[in-house]
């Protein structure tokens, strides 16, 4: 006599629920299936498998890879942190109101106009090669030192933009608020814009940090070995390009993590600031 | 009726003939029908491609000893000049497995036995001495034995023997490593790296018009993992055997002597460090 309208609901729900994961599954096989049936007919497959997804290549490159992977992962996080400071200096000046800092400003934005419009390569080009031809004395030589400034560069660029946008994207009536508790323009800038800034702009940043770490490979013009380098090194040895299959699952190893933080964060933050709102 | 039969079957049989036998009689032949075009015999160099190989970026001409070998090559297959078709390609497309858009590349690659089993290369053409470039001021300009060597800074070309030469003959682990010889010359003359070494040929013609205030500072014996220089094939390329015959053709005639000898001459006063 008594209704139990709970159970009929879940059967329903379990149905629903079962219904679309089969059909992922089943279209995920019969797509990803298909290609892989494609390739494999590929009349050159066999040879493309031998000179791309040879174990034996990838084991017997693997450790100078490694090596090279090791000095890729240096220069980037050694250059996150310069572009990470360099950049909010610059956008800090961008955000600097008044008469008095006009200089600041312009100075800024013609320094996003320039490194953001140069291709990265050019910028480590003219720099890893160019300013060591200059000879002069004092300064250092080595090709890892001016290509790493050339990204910090070119890479400040883009950064001091994501900076810029958290900034502005801060509701006006806080700067409006903490000028009225009596707070400089300095302080305002440090207590109640960054704080908020820099959070909205984490994912936007992360995004950059994985873009650089695949940038630092083009260091390896001015003749640093990277995990790049290194793969070429030995596909140039073998005429085999298992080594940079073993760079590219390197590099993923080292990205997807990351991406996969940012979302945490993204989530983390978001389940935060709606509790707030509650 | 019988008879007409039997002429029916003699007109399909001397059509088959005419089909048949003359693609068969045509191997070997300047219309080789398994020449990627038949009638011409296409080739690809690097672009650009450097003196003394090849003279003014411009393989036509004929100038330079690999030019020159191709020509030489071509006539000795019975290929007339204008038959040769030179095609552009990088290093890297050379050594990319697949199909290609030419019969052989000739830009200085040397034949290894690694490299061998995945490429499909001719007989050597060419083996050369390794050449030391430095500048005169450095330290590597007055040494006398590999440990002296080692103690520089050195830097390579990716996708050389040089490297191999470097890393395993003389045992540097760190030397540098550039995308072209171009960038390996741009950094010793900003005096990031102290040499690097090169094929003799190669080396002469930088020291001449590249890098002129660098110099050969020594001669290195050969690496015996090195074989020489081969012109590269798509993998198992059914023409090798007849390009090997040609190859052997005008070595048998002095050609390719004389060709080093107008090209790739070097200084007999250059000092020679082999331990």
């Amino acid at each position: 006599m008594t209704r139990r309208p709970g159970k009929g609901r879940r059967q329903i729900a379990l149905k629903d629920r079962l219904a679309p994961v089969l059909i992922s599954l089943v279209s995920v096989v019969v797509v990803f299936g298909l290609i892989a049936w494609f390739v494999g007919t590929a009349p050159q497959w066999p040879r493309i498998q031998l000179q791309f997804f040879s174990i034996d290549a990838m084991l017997e490159a693997a450790p100078g890879v490694a090596k090279g992977f090791l000095v890729s992962l240096q220069i980037w996080l050694i250059s996150l942190v310069a572009i990470g400071i360099w950049a909010l200096i610059l956008a800090i000046f961008r955000a600097m109101g008044g008469p008095w800092f006009a200089p600041l400003r312009v100075f800024a934005i013609l320094y996003v106009d320039l490194f953001r419009g140069l291709p990265a390569l050019l910028l480590v080009l003219l720099f890893g090669f160019g300013i060591p031809a200059l000879n002069l004395p004092g300064l250092p030589k080595e090709g890892l030192f001016w290509g790493g400034i050339a990204l910090v560069l070119s890479y400040s660029a883009y950064a001091t933009e994501v900076y810029r946008s958290g900034i502005e994207a801060v509701h006006e009536g806080q700067s409006m608020a903490a000028k009225a508790l009596g707070l400089s323009q300095w302080q305002t800038l440090r207590y109640a814009i960054l704080p908020q800034a820099l959070r909205n702009v984490v994912p936007a940043m992360l995004n950059l940090v994985v873009a650089l770490q695949k940038d630092v490979a083009l260091l390896s013009v001015l003749g640093v070995r990277d995990a790049v380098r290194e793969a070429q090194i030995y596909t140039a040895r073998t005429f085999n390009y298992s080594s940079l299959v073993v760079a590219a699952i390197l590099f993923l190893l080292a990205t997807i993590p990351l991406a996969r933080l940012t979302d945490h964060l993204q989530r983390k933050d978001r389940q935060r600031r709606l509790q707030g709102a509650l | 009726m019988a008879n007409k039969h039997n002429v029916l079957t003699l007109a399909m049989l001397a059509l088959t003939a005419m089909l048949v036998v003359p693609a068969l009689a045509q191997e070997k032949t300047p219309n080789d029908p398994r020449l990627f075009t038949p009638g011409k015999l296409t080739v690809s160099t690097s672009e650009p491609s450097y003196p003394p190989w090849v003279l003014d970026n411009n393989p036509e001409a004929g100038e330079g000893f690999e030019a020159a070998l191709v020509y030489a090559l071509a006539a000795e297959l019975g290929f007339k000049k204008e038959d040769v078709v030179w095609v552009d390609v990088t290093f890297d497309g050379a050594i990319a497995p697949g199909p290609k858009a030419y019969d052989f590349s000739i830009q200085q690659i040397s034949v290894t036995p690694d490299r061998a089993k995945v490429a499909t290369f001719s007989d050597v053409y060419y083996q050369s001495d390794k050449a030391v470039i430095a500048l005169p001021a450095s330290t590597v300009a007055s040494a006398k034995t590999f440990a002296d060597l080692k103690a520089a800074k050195w830097g390579v070309a990716v996708g050389t023997t040089d490297f191999d030469y470097v890393t395993n003959v003389l045992g540097i682990a760190d030397a540098a490593v550039y995308d072209d010889q171009a960038g390996v010359f741009q950094a010793l003359q900003g005096g990031q790296i102290d040499a690097t070494i090169a094929a003799l040929p190669t080396a002469l013609y930088a020291t001449c018009c590249q890098v002129p205030e660098a110099k050969i500072t020594a001669l290195l014996p050969k690496d015996p993992k090195d074989e020489g220089l081969g012109l590269l094939f798509a993998y198992e390329n059914p023409i090798v055997s007849w390009i090997n015959e040609g190859l052997a053709g005008i070595k048998a005639k002095g050609t390719v002597d004389e060709l080093v000898r107008k090209y790739l001459v070097a200084d007999p006063n250059i000092p020679v460090i082999a331990e």
